[in-house]
């Protein structure tokens, strides 16, 4: 209810006048941009837009103006009165989150008024806070520890010796993820913000009133979201912490590495916190462009699965067919002899989190033995131009740039688990920008209202053909986005969907420069790198060739197994955990995780990032790429890198743009593609109704590997069930 | 400009004991001769499992190992420093450890190439 | 003079602890405000506007423009309330559900007004003012009276569910205190036979006349007018003479 339907209604079907009225506008926007107000803040002068709040006055000139419920990224509350300020000739503080500057003003944030009305909110806050710092997860990052060394009193006026005073309030079950000691809560209100405005769960309110109000969902009901681990961060207090993370360390003495979250194409930056070589938790870190500040449930809570199920020590099946320890040498060896036997049968398939150092290199390697099959395990249409267009993979107007759509078709994916954070994005688009949102695919709940244009590609055809109201949105819309989700595009008749795809891009009215309408969603982190790279995506290759010996680089999705390789089939599995790969290999090379080796990653818009090594491998496993080195020394034909920074020159010189981190190698030619893809055969689509693998919460946590292995994961599945019998 | 200014500043360069190059050869050639004798001596007092020739070799081997010195300076301070190590050996003042560190026989050294430093 | 009385007044106060906070239990409201499944209240309650009441809901929501018919959600609790005689879980999801509103949103809004009774209450709801001008003019004895003439304790309901009593804080009948509520009658200036007498009536199923009981017509002064008795005076009232 966020949104106003009003202009919605008043608006009717959004035509083309509107728009009109818009472009016209904008020009004249320029001339008319109204004045820059000048403020002072203590003395020191800045120059505003007008609506510009006290606070972020005070933020330009760097002055930080302490507060509790005042949230950057969520609507302005104004009840924590942490950020009173005085404002000269104002008789009272004012609330400098909430209001809005005036011309001239001169707002102190170091008078005597602001300090004593900071020390009585504070004294206020702390009345009905328990004293339980010592056993509180918050403990060393809590908001209100720092913000009352700061400006609270420096003496206390509570002499509740009889220890009757303090409120108490009940705790609440929000499911696996979150733990809640509500009495700490001081009500600022950011985690029921947060639920009803980013994650689009209003399960979160206030109930009661005055000193009986409480934070809670009122029935018994648990928080159970994509996005529901962000308001652990968000809480300034200990009332909401993480369940797994509990009675587990201190922030200073953990030590903090930035690194990169590879559990969804999307690359969100994250901070993985270790203490003795052992992963402690995951938080995320501030990316504008990919992840805000915010981190999807299975990045951030998975990681337990990093301890458990691991492949520590290289193994060799026997003649008992059972998988026994063996050192590196005799793998090694035995895998050599096999590679050398089976000459340039042999071929390579990439699972969902393989990095690119590990890519490049054994892809080197089958080539340097005379074999050209290195194939991902997702599927991706090679027909037409097939993957020598980047264009043609990537998410090419990029995350942030979701947020200015006006019009969005979303054709055979489900965002919202695919890849959490861009659905977040689409969602802030959804309110703030009234975007009309249609999809084609199963009806699922995306936390926003969307146009249902069918399931099937006779519903892609009719955008194509005008017969669908939404088609006129779409090409008339100023900034149109589609997004095509992989794994529509795995149906056999994938290249004839991209093709449709295509001619509705093309269509549309592209008035913006550099926007691209054109848009493909991974759900895997390695798929982008690999397809740079110059792997084949989908096996298919694979099971006509009938390899000798065939290397599973992490690959456990099931895309191919042991029926359909030959019998005599040698199946090498490089990979951190015991999953399915690792189930049909003879021999087993123990990999490093994520967090244990510095590694490239490109994420869906084409943006090269890499990882750092945050603790060490477990037992004998060692990191990828140098495995694959190794072994070429010993088959005979070694690899030129010895270092990273050797094989980084490699992936340079194979494809530039995985070197430069952080930033998006854009991609063009969307026309050739188009075209190139026309001119191929032509293609049959095939009627039957799209399918997802992941539809609903339940599916979204257990995906790959780590989260496989993860109880926190199973635990959120188990919640998950219980909710959907419950009947709240 | 800038090449007179470091030829300038070379040339106020206060010499630390040798004038020229051909005094500093003396003095390390002195040096060389008088650990060179004491050798035998060093053997019998510390009671080390080496052998004089051994001792000769590792005498060698140490100078050699400054041998594209060019600058009188460091030759010079070098050379006082082999003074040193040669006073506090003489007069016992080191242990047999100390004498045997020269050596490094426990020392094992670190693979360098790729594939011993992977499997070790 | 007065400084040393001030500076021995500081001392006092501190030494005698008046600085500091005031430090007995607070008050807690004696409703909870988290929902726990009763035999009576559960989501399984059924519940369903009758269909007049069904065409009062549309004329409700007929008054709030598109887009704000959130605004609707206080009048609809009520009718809801009125209809079911207390609010069940399931009313307020039919109200979510007529709204179209996240569930969470309706329990908010009843949680914090104390009119919305979620929990089971009597066809009549006495309600005893018990705030200082009623107090003063005895309201502890007209809730003595109504305990004993129902047999149930502040904040019980009768088993035939027919009345519940409640302590409320002023409900701004003062000048007629002390008074009771009953629905939405007030019963003012009352007596203990007074009390008992309406009390009565209920049970006979009678409707007792609402308002003052000592014979007012609303809140005009008991017996004769004490003040503004004769003609309100001119223009020029009171002025000095010479302006």
């Amino acid at each position: 209810m966020l949104r106003s339907s009003l202009i919605k209604v008043l608006n009717g079907a959004k035509v083309s006048p509107k728009h009109v009225c818009v472009t016209f506008r904008a020009a004249s926007d320029v001339a008319k941009k109204p004045e820059k107000i000048e403020v002072f803040i203590d003395d020191q002068p800045v120059l505003v837009d007008p609506g510009t709040t006290v606070l972020q006055a005070a933020a330009q000139v760097g002055v930080e103006i302490p507060r509790f419920c005042y949230h950057e990224r969520l609507a302005v509350a104004g009840n924590c009165r942490m950020c009173l300020v005085e404002v000269e000739k104002s008789p009272k503080p004012v609330a400098a989150c909430a209001m809005p500057v005036m011309k001239g003003w001169r707002i102190k944030t170091n008078s005597d008024m602001t300090k004593k009305a900071r020390e009585g909110v504070m004294e206020f806050l702390l009345v009905n806070h328990p004293l339980d710092c010592p056993i509180c997860d918050q403990g060393g990052e809590c908001d209100l520890q720092d913000q009352s060394m700061a400006f609270g009193s420096d003496r206390s006026r509570f002499t509740d010796i009889q220890f009757s005073g303090k409120r108490a309030v009940e705790d609440k079950d929000l499911g696996p993820l979150i733990k809640t000691v509500m009495t700490r809560c001081i009500h600022c209100t950011r985690c029921i913000r947060f639920a009803s405005e980013v994650a689009g769960i209003d399960d979160l309110g206030t109930t009661g009133r005055g000193s009986d109000m409480q934070i809670g969902t009122y029935v018994e009901k648990f928080f159970m979201s994509e996005l529901s681990g962000n308001v652990i961060d968000l809480c300034p207090v200990g009332a909401l912490t993480s369940k797994p993370y509990s009675f587990t360390a201190r922030p200073w003495e953990i030590r903090k590495i930035d690194s990169i979250d590879v559990f969804d194409a999307v690359g969100s930056n994250i901070v993985v916190s270790t203490r003795t070589n052992e992963v402690l938790r995951i938080l995320p870190r501030v990316n504008e462009e990919i992840n805000e500040e915010w981190l999807a449930d299975k990045s951030r809570f998975a990681y337990d699965g990093l301890k458990r199920q691991r492949l520590i020590t290289p193994m060799l099946r026997d003649n008992k067919n059972e998988l026994t320890p063996v050192d590196w040498e005799a793998v090694l060896l035995t895998v050599c002899k096999v590679l050398q036997q089976a000459g340039p049968n042999v071929a390579a398939i990439a699972g969902g989190m393989a990095d690119a150092e590990t890519l490049v290199a054994v892809k080197d390697l089958l080539n340097r033995l005379g074999s050209e099959l290195t194939c991902t395990e997702h599927v991706f249409p090679m027909d037409g131009s097939g993957t020598d267009l980047r264009s043609s993979y990537l998410l090419n107007n990029k995350i942030s740039g979701a947020e200015e759509a006006d019009a969005i078709l979303l054709i055979g994916t489900n965002p919202r688990f695919e890849a959490p954070l861009l659905n977040s994005r689409l969602r802030k688009t959804y309110l703030h920008n009234e975007a009309q949102i249609a999809v084609i695919g199963p009806k699922v709940d995306l936390t926003y209202e969307y146009e249902h244009l069918g399931n099937n590609a006779t519903a892609i055809c009719n955008v194509l053909n005008d017969n669908c109201p939404f088609s006129s949105t779409l090409k008339n819309a100023k900034k149109p986005l589609i997004i095509v989700g992989a794994d529509l595009l795995k149906r056999a008749d994938g290249a004839a969907i991209l093709s449709l795809v295509q001619s509705i891009a093309a269509q549309t009215c592209n008035k913006v420069e550099g926007w691209k309408v054109l848009n493909i969603l991974h759900k895997v982190a390695s798929q982008v790198a690999a397809l740079d790279i110059g792997y084949t995506p989908g096996v298919s290759k694979i099971r006509e060739a009938k390899p000798k010996a065939l290397i599973l680089i992490g690959a456990d999705e099931g895309a191919i197994n042991k029926e359909d390789l030959p019998e005599d089939c040698f199946i090498i599995y490089q990979g951190h955990h015991g999953d399915l790969g690792a189930c049909m290999a003879d021999a087993v090379l123990p990999g490093a995780a994520y967090t244990e080796k510095q590694a490239t990653y490109v994420n869906t818009e084409g943006r090269a990032q890499q990882t750092l090594v945050a603790v060490s491998p477990p037992g004998l496993a060692k990191e990828d790429w140098k495995i694959i080195r190794a072994l070429s020394e010993i088959v005979g034909h070694k690899l030129p890198y010895d270092n990273l920074n050797e094989i980084r020159d490699r992936l340079d010189e194979v494809a530039p743009h995985l070197t430069r981190y952080g930033e998006v190698e854009g991609a063009n030619y969307f026309k050739q593609a188009a075209q190139l893809l026309q001119e191929d055969e032509e293609k049959t689509l095939d009627d039957s109704p799209i399918d997802l693998k992941i539809k609903e919460l339940q599916d979204y946590f257990m995906t790959d590997s780590i989260s496989r292995a993860s109880p926190t994961m199973a635990k959120c599945v188990q919640a998950v069930l219980k909710q959907k019998e419950s009947k709240y | 400009m800038s090449a007179s200014t470091i030829r300038v500043g070379v040339k106020q360069v206060k010499p630390i004991l040798s004038v020229d190059t051909e005094e500093a050869k003396k003095r390390v050639l002195n040096l060389y001769k008088a650990w060179h004798r004491q050798l035998p001596y060093i053997v019998k007092k510390y009671d080390i499992p080496k052998s004089v020739e051994q001792l000769r070799l590792k005498l060698r081997e140490e100078f050699m190992k400054h041998k594209d010195v060019k600058d009188i300076r460091v030759i010079d301070m070098l050379v006082i420093k082999g003074q040193m190590e040669l006073k506090e050996t003489v007069n016992i003042w080191k242990q047999k450890g100390h004498i045997m560190t020269y050596f490094q026989d426990t020392v094992e050294h670190k693979p360098t190439d790729f594939l011993s430093q992977f499997l070790s | 003079m007065l400084n040393p009385l001030k500076c021995f007044g500081k001392y006092l106060g501190r030494y005698a602890g008046i600085r500091s906070l005031h430090s007995s239990s607070p008050l807690s409201h004696d409703s909870l405000f988290v929902h726990r499944d009763s035999p009576e209240d559960n989501p399984d309650t059924i519940f369903e506007f009758t269909p007049e009441n069904q065409k009062r809901v549309d004329s409700i929501l007929a008054i709030y423009p598109e887009g704000h018919k959130r605004a609707a959600m206080i009048p609809l609790l009520d009718l809801a309330q009125r209809q079911y005689g207390w609010l069940p879980l399931s009313a307020m999801h039919k109200v979510a559900e007529i709204l179209k509103l996240p569930r969470m949103r309706v329990y908010e809004v009843a949680t914090f007004y104390t009119m919305f009774m979620r929990k089971p209450t009597g066809k009549f709801h006495v309600q005893v003012c018990t705030t200082t001008p009623c107090w003063l003019r005895g309201s502890d004895e007209v809730l003595e009276a109504c305990k004993k003439n129902l047999g149930i304790g502040v904040g019980e309901t009768s088993k035939d569910m027919m009345f519940t009593i409640s302590e409320v804080e002023c409900l701004g009948a003062c000048v007629n205190a002390p008074m009771i509520q009953i629905n939405d009658d007030y019963y003012e200036d009352l007596t203990v036979d007074d009390t008992n007498e309406i009390l009565n009536d209920l049970k006979a199923c009678k409707k007792p006349r609402a308002g003052p009981r000592s014979g007012r017509f609303a809140a005009e002064p008991l017996g004769e007018p004490t003040s503004l008795k004769g003609d309100p005076p001119g223009p020029g009232f009171g002025v000095r003479a010479d302006l």
